[in-house]
């Protein structure tokens, strides 16, 4: 069994987790994260990826609203690239209550959120496909945000201030010692779930990140940790119908905002309670839902092509009396400046603040801190909000210096949408197409298999949106199961630099705006801080691109499956006729379904198999 | 006035108009797009597999009876299918474009006219014996699994899995549509003998794009045939098959073909005990690729030339916008133009448009599944949740894909109560119900075999 | 230029599913890497495309910064010729050459447009100069220094088949025969196009005297240019205003129920699909009565002939017993009002006519296209497969005697240009072949039959 020793050590590999690394690491804790499946696995990858700048809750949910038009500014600066500036409206439809826009305006007057009133003809000229029958329109800066480059950025600086990531590590054991009243978490054991190995990691304090699944967690520290899972579906259009983000100007509500993020917008979201966060059915009642509501806003959008549907889950939390233990947590909302209008009564009514639970304080326990609820839009704030409590606990005093550290890949400036394009266009790389949809080139590939941890294709589709575009992986699957294999092959391991998926994912061969990484190694200071202690270096099979594609059938099944589970609540018109032809090609031509079996299974078979988004027929 | 106007594009309706035009009637040819046949292997799959069972068919004729009885081939039976396939053979003869049961064929084909004239006399097709009929083959597909074949053209033929001689799968540097050591591995894990080799042929090619379809008409050029042959046949070793990525050229495939099976053989030769097979037996073959699949241009060329030679005319880009029928008969159809529809007339319709992917059939989002040209009756699953099954490799397949017309065995279009809809219109290929073409790997059999059995109820009905 | 993201066109990628067959059938992505095909230029890129992006300014701070205004991605589009090859075998209905040409306008719109390019979309401009003294001009355009000089200083393809000005306008000559002209209760309307106003009259004056023969008044209404050859160098302002003031000038006609001939397939496709698809006038009344009312003038003769209208007093067109073959090819443009091939309806008519139909692709030259320094190889490329079925044919007719192939056939002027350059062989417009037929029109000197 291999041990690690380590200060902090943050369960989750999200939004929240790898932003608690980046802090901790940066205020010089030594640091250790472990996900149990990929980076961005969990509800940070199935958001819409909208950056909010609050005004959605200026009524509902005030702190909130304060909370993200704060973070909107830093992460702009922080995490530039990661942000493409789209600009918001709240657009007012004629079913929409006549005094609420007022009010809207009002409110965001009163909580410092720039929201200007243009004239609805003009937002039309800019949003053609808009319904025209809107009668007032509030600009505002909401943004898209790429979450799962965010994640990586934010990752790749914790790795830089000298944290350790551990993905497909999953957490089985807490290690409690002492008694009531001395309590303490001490430690933690890890299982790799792609070696089968365990990991024991001795840690001065364990901070729970883990969103939705932040009850299990807490659960095996004995601490109860009732979280409000509300499970939002999101659809994916075939092609962006905006390039601004659009919301209705009400109080929030199901399937009222579109947000174009990179080729797509998506169309959100529902809000049903769930009571496990995995495993996640998708209704046809949701689509429809979606589609009747998305039509308000864009008239026709239900019968545009949808390419895919899936559902996150919100890890909201809202302290209540704990039975036989008085309630202690900072939890924000506790103490609001500026009360919500109503009191939560179930998940869509639950506060969007964050929630941080020191459970020295709440339950005695010492080395402990669980930190959740909130936003995308603010995972950088809850990490600060985490790590100051750490220093609290571990008695040390060091300032939070995230929000004026902008992590690797600023440089590039904001997101645009034409930029894979311009990039292909300029050094002629059609032919070097692997997903043509996405214009994701071989070389891509091939960067973030040799750099990046990589267990399934769905990973390199987090990374370099693989498959992500109209036929669903139907021509990109095959393609990258063959390049891949040809990496274990031989020429694989020649890695030269230090190449992250920090950055835009870029085409181009050169990246002419990120810099080197001697320039990245100086912009990126602390030398100095301290590393964590034992056999991490000792590279993980999980981290091994030669294990990731010692399996290329089931690699390959794998990623059908996964891709199939998206589309199978969507399948109707082109959509239907798309996945007849990808089923043409893997059926007719490749026979994929009869291919020899590989030994074994992923980490992560079983997921795609169980998390079905349909029900069997003879069921 | 036509005879017949064929509504699709695709094997079925290309074929289905040949045997119509041959026996003398007036033919017309109109598509939305061109056809499937861009997208499949170019083999003849007949039924390689059958629900429930795991492995493939080793005979469809004894097959046959497993099949749902509305299926198209138990409305045909095996004598039928088999005239239909003969037919076909037949066909791809005169096209020059021999397709054979793999392991029947022993020599190489005849060049067409413009081509190698002295090789013409070894050119020779068997007739599949009665001892063969049915028997399916196995030919590599492009991640090395076996592909349940009946038919295929000559250069797929040596890919067939029953022969014992090793396997060399070569691959062409920087190509995104092949991938050489995935196939080979796939080969040796079902005992196979494959090594790999690449070929770089930037030196030939002088063009960025490296897709098969380009590969395929840079090889047409003479000077670019010598190069490739010379370093295709240093890489082979004496007694290999070997395995190229379908892009043997186009329009000068079989001169190709030819060039390197002849070089292939002649090193060969030098190790004394291959020198018997100079020109008997086939060494160098092709692994169909991702769409567009030049084995299928290649056959959709011979069938348009064939046509074209018959004075049928295939005009594509005809989307139908309407028809007109008084009582049980069509009398016109209507096409979208620029401006006003255009007017069809024939004697009798033909519809082959295809099932969901050829967009014969179109199902929407609440559920309604529609037959896209005569609105017709179709058997489809009752609603949108019984569509599809949770597992996309499910063998079973999915039940929306069986969604299609029922035919009476003279293939016209049937309503609810099993009459014929229209007394001048057939209906043949994937539109049909009962059948999941692609699931059953049957897409070319069902073309060949309904398209030919519509157009003799034409011809009979004249 | 209103919006160019929301219409049936820009949406229309939605129907991709990537199949390739519209880059299988490419003619330009196959002989050159400067197109990288229909599939990747239209619907895969349009969805990287933006449209100009919307931006949000605050004085207080950082909130947001303008991006360059309509910053385009991708400039290889420019390279599709707009054949529409790939619309007609889409089997999914994406109108890629739309997407297209929507995102060249696009290009043009942010970048400028060139000199040459701007000249080159004044076909009409070009067309009234010269014709003022066609001698002169027709000297100044074609002298080996002149063309020389267009090539260095403004991109105009030395070699490229330049029209010449004919000696007298379609006007002119309707002017001077206006005695002769046929008064009927019957009338037709007739949009002649530049080219035949500028430099091919004769194929008006065949087209008058076929209509003439069937008992039709042809009126030929003061018109402009269709505004064609700017949309396909992305200046759909100017286009937009050309093709206004056509709906204008033909309303009173349109409104009156005749039928608008064209015998130029490009500009009939412009004033049915292309005008009020690509300009977003497809709402506009005026807009869609003349898309309605227009035909190109062999799909009316169709009609005529299916409702047995056509007089049956066909010759054949040489004297002697040998069959007259004549390879013709049913130019793109005629392909993409998706009318089938009506003058092969009608030419089969002739008696001892013996068609060849040519299934190439394109013929290379698509409008405007292979004017261009850079693109005049590329559409002598495009045309390599249509020239040699032409010499095939020639050569066949030769070896069995049947006498020699001295005419190709071709519904647009344009591509007949290509064909004689790429040939060598005159070409004819199949409604001179059908005057001819008739015995009104002498097919070699290409004037009326009797000189007139």
């Amino acid at each position: 069994m291999k041990r690690m020793q380590t200060e902090i050590l943050v369960i989750g590999g999200g939004a929240t987790g790898t932003g608690v690394a980046w802090d901790a690491a940066l205020r010089g804790f030594r640091t250790v994260l472990v996900e149990k499946r990929d980076l961005t696995h969990g509800t940070t990858g199935r958001y819409h990826g909208l950056l909010h700048s609050g005004a959605r809750y200026v009524l509902k949910d005030p702190d909130s609203a304060v909370e993200c038009i704060s973070e909107n500014r830093i992460l702009r600066r922080t995490h530039t690239h990661c942000i493409e500036d789209t600009s918001g409206f709240f657009v007012v439809t004629p079913e929409d209550e006549d005094d609420y826009p007022d009010r809207f305006a009002a409110a965001c007057r009163r909580l410092d959120v720039p929201c200007t009133e243009i004239p609805a003809a003009s937002a039309l000229r800019r949003e053609p496909l808009l319904n025209p029958r809107i009668s007032r329109v509030f600009e505002l800066p909401d943004a898209a945000a790429d979450s799962f480059l965010a994640a990586h950025a934010t990752a790749q600086a914790a790795r830089q201030a000298g944290a350790t990531l551990l993905p497909y590590h999953e957490l089985t054991r807490l290690h409690l010692s002492g008694g009531d009243g001395n309590r303490t978490l001490s430690g933690a054991t890890i299982l790799d779930t792609v070696s089968g190995e365990e990991l024991h990691i001795d840690a001065d304090l364990v901070i729970n990140a883990a969103g939705a699944w932040s009850g299990h967690v807490a659960a095996l520290a004995d601490v109860e940790v009732k979280m409000i899972l509300g499970k939002g579906v999101m659809l994916a259009t075939n092609a962006r119908l905006t390039n601004t983000v659009i919301n209705r100007c009400k109080m929030p509500g199901d399937g009222d905002i579109l947000v174009p993020i990179h080729t797509v917008t998506v169309i959100g979201t529902t809000d049903e309670r769930v009571a496990e966060p995995e495993d996640l059915p998708i209704e046809q009642w949701e689509i429809d839902l979606m589609l009747t509501e998305g039509d308000k806003l864009v008239p026709g959008l239900s019968r545009t092509r949808i390419l895919r549907a899936w559902a996150g889950v919100r890890p909201l939390y809202q302290e209540t009396q704990l039975p036989g233990r008085p309630a202690q947590s900072e939890n924000r909302a506790q103490s609001s400046k500026y009360p919500a209008t109503k009191l939560p009564q179930d998940s869509r009514d639950a506060t969007r603040a964050l929630a941080l639970l020191d459970h020295q304080q709440r339950d005695g326990l010492r080395g402990f801190i669980t930190i959740t609820g909130g936003k995308w839009t603010t995972f950088r704030l809850m990490a600060e909000s985490a790590v100051d409590a750490a220093c609290e606990q571990l008695g040390v005093s060091r300032p939070c210096r995230t929000a004026d550290t902008p992590v690797p890949g600023v440089e590039q400036g904001h997101y645009w949408l034409g930029h894979r394009l311009n990039e292909v266009e300029d050094e002629n790389l059609q032919s070097e197409l692997v997903c043509e949809c996405e214009l994701v080139t071989r070389s891509m590939l091939e960067g973030a298999v040799q750099r990046n941890p990589t267990v399934t294709l769905d990973d390199l589709r987090r990374d370099v949106r693989l498959g992500m575009g109209p036929c669903q992986g139907g021509f990109c699957t095959y393609r990258a199961v063959g390049i891949l294999h040809q990496l274990r092959a031989g020429n694989a391991s020649s890695a030269a630099g230090e190449w992250n998926v920090a950055h835009m994912q870029s085409p181009a061969h050169h990246h002419r705006d990120s810099p080197t990484p001697e320039q990245q190694a100086t912009a990126s200071e602390p030398a100095s801080v301290p590393t964590p202690q034992g056999d991490f270096r000792q590279r993980s099979a999980a981290v091994d691109p030669q294990a990731a594609v010692s399996q290329p059938n089931l690699l390959l099944r794998d990623f059908l499956q996964e891709r199939w589970k998206g589309v199978a609540p969507i399948l109707w018109g082109q959509q239907l006729r798309q996945e007849r032809l990808d089923e043409l090609i893997y059926l007719s031509i490749l026979n994929a379904d009869h291919l020899p079996v590989d030994d074994g299974e992923s980490p992560l078979s079983s997921f795609y198999r169980s998390d079905s988004s349909i029900s069997d027929l003879d069921r | 006035m036509l005879d017949l106007l064929v509504i699709g594009a695709g094997l079925t309706g290309l074929f289905a108009a040949y045997t119509a035009a041959r026996a003398g009637l007036h033919v017309r040819v109109i598509a939305h797009g061109a056809g499937a046949t861009h997208w499949h292997a170019g083999t003849i799959d007949l039924l390689g597999y059958v629900e429930n069972r795991d492995e493939a068919v080793a005979n469809w004729t004894q097959a046959l009876p497993e099949l749902p009885p509305a299926h198209p081939y138990r409305l045909l039976g095996v004598d039928a299918i088999a005239t239909a396939l003969d037919a076909f053979q037949q066909f791809t003869v005169a096209a020059a474009l021999p397709y054979v049961r793999p392991g029947t064929i022993m020599s190489l084909p005849a060049p067409s006219a413009s081509e190698d004239e002295s090789s013409q006399t070894r050119g020779q097709v068997e007739q599949i014996d009665n001892d063969n009929l049915g028997r399916n083959c196995q030919l590599i597909s492009p991640v090395g699994a076996p592909r349940p074949v009946y038919l295929a053209p000559t250069a797929q033929q040596a890919g067939n899995l029953e022969d014992d001689r090793p396997l060399v799968i070569v691959g062409l540097e920087g190509m995104p549509e092949f991938y050489p050591a995935l196939s080979a591995e796939n080969l040796q894990k079902q005992g196979f003998y494959a090594r790999t080799a690449t070929l770089n042929l930037s030196p030939l090619l002088r063009r960025r794009d490296i897709s098969p379809l380009q590969m395929a008409r840079t090889l047409d050029k003479l000077d670019a045939q010598a190069q490739f042959t010379e370093m295709v046949a240093d890489m082979a070793a004496p007694g290999e098959r070997v395995g190229l990525p379908a892009l043997l050229g186009m329009d000068a495939h079989t001169r190709l073909l030819t060039q390197l099976q002849e070089a292939v053989v002649d090193r060969g030769r030098d190790s004394a005990q291959h020198s018997d097979r100079r020109g008997t037996v086939l060494s160098v073959f092709e692994i169909p690729t991702l769409p567009p699949s030049v084995p299928g241009l290649r056959l959709d060329a011979a069938l348009r030339i064939q046509l074209a030679g018959l004075g049928v005319r295939v005009e594509i880009g005809m989307e139908v916008c309407g028809f007109h029928a008084t009582g049980r008969r069509i009398q016109w159809i209507e096409t979208e133009t620029g401006s006003r529809p255009l007017r069809h007339t024939a004697r009798n319709y033909l519809l082959a448009t295809g099932g969901i992917l050829g967009g014969g059939i179109y199902a929407d989002r609440c559920g309604r599944v529609k037959e896209t040209v005569f609105d017709l009756p179709l058997t489809a699953p009752h609603a949108r949740s019984h569509w599809l099954r949770p597992l996309f490799l499910d063998k079973r397949g999915h039940p929306i894909f069986q969604a299609g017309v029922s035919v009476n065995h003279h293939f016209r279009p049937l309503d609810q109560s099993g009459a014929p809809v229209y007394d001048n219109l057939w209906a043949a290929g994937s539109i049909l119900a009962h059948t999941d073409p692609i699931r059953e790997r049957s897409r070319e059999g069902i073309a060949i075999a309904t398209g030919y059995a519509a157009a003799n109820g034409v011809i009979k009905s004249q | 230029m209103q919006n160019t993201t929301v219409n049936s066109v820009g949406l229309s990628l939605n129907a991709c599913i990537k199949c390739n067959i519209c880059t299988s059938y490419c003619p330009v992505s196959e002989v050159t890497d400067s197109f990288p095909g229909p599939k990747y230029a239209a619907p895969q890129s349009e969805r990287f495309r933006d449209f100009g992006h919307p931006y949000y300014e605050d004085d207080s701070g950082p909130i947001s910064r303008p991006l360059a205004a309509g910053r385009m991605p991708d400039a290889s589009v420019d390279y599709c010729s707009g054949c529409r090859v790939c619309n007609e075998v889409c089997p999914t209905g994406v109108r890629i050459a739309e997407i297209n040409a929507r995102a060249r306008a696009r290009i043009v719109a942010a970048r400028g447009l060139s000199l040459r390019n701007r000249l080159l979309g004044r076909n009409e401009l070009l067309g009234r100069m010269g014709s003022v003294a066609p001698g002169l001009a027709n000297f100044a355009l074609h002298n080996p220094l002149s063309r020389k000089l267009a090539a260095s200083l403004f991109g105009v393809a030395e070699k490229a088949p330049l029209p010449r000005w004919h000696r007298e306008t379609l006007n002119r000559w309707l002017a001077r025969t206006r005695a002769q002209r046929l008064r009927s209760e019957r009338k037709v309307i007739y949009f002649h196009g530049c080219a035949t106003q500028y430099y091919e009259p004769f194929v008006g004056m065949a087209a008058i005297l076929v209509l003439e023969h069937l008992g039709y008044e042809v009126i030929v209404p003061p018109q402009n240019c269709c505004g064609l050859p700017m949309l396909s160098n992305g200046e759909f302002g100017a286009a937009e205003s050309y093709h206004r003031r056509n709906v204008a000038r033909l309303a009173q006609y349109v409104n009156a129920g005749y039928p608008i001939l064209g015998t130029s397939t490009s500009c009939t496709l412009t004033l049915k699909e292309e005008a009020p698809e690509l300009l977003d006038l497809e709402s506009d009344a005026g807009t869609r009565a003349l898309k309605l009312a227009t035909w190109d003038v062999f799909e009316w003769l169709r009609e005529r002939l299916d409702q047995d209208q056509l007089p049956s007093d066909l010759r054949p067109l040489k004297q002697s017993d040998q069959p007259f073959i004549l390879p013709y090819h049913a130019p793109c443009q005629l392909r993409a009002h998706r009318i089938g091939k009506p003058a092969l309806d009608l030419l089969a008519r002739i008696p001892n006519l013996d068609l060849r139909e040519s299934q190439a692709r394109c013929c290379g030259i698509a409008g405007t296209y292979g004017y261009k320094t850079e693109k005049y190889q590329i559409a002598m490329d495009v045309g390599r497969e249509l020239f040699d079925y032409v010499a095939s044919q020639a050569n066949e007719s030769d070896s069995d005697s049947r006498g020699p192939v001295s005419f190709t056939a071709c519904d647009s002027e344009t591509c007949r240009w290509q064909l004689e350059h790429g040939t060598g062989l005159p070409s004819r417009h199949p409604i001179e072949l059908l005057a001819a037929a008739y015995g009104l029109y002498d097919l070699q000197a290409r004037r009326p039959a009797g000189g007139n």
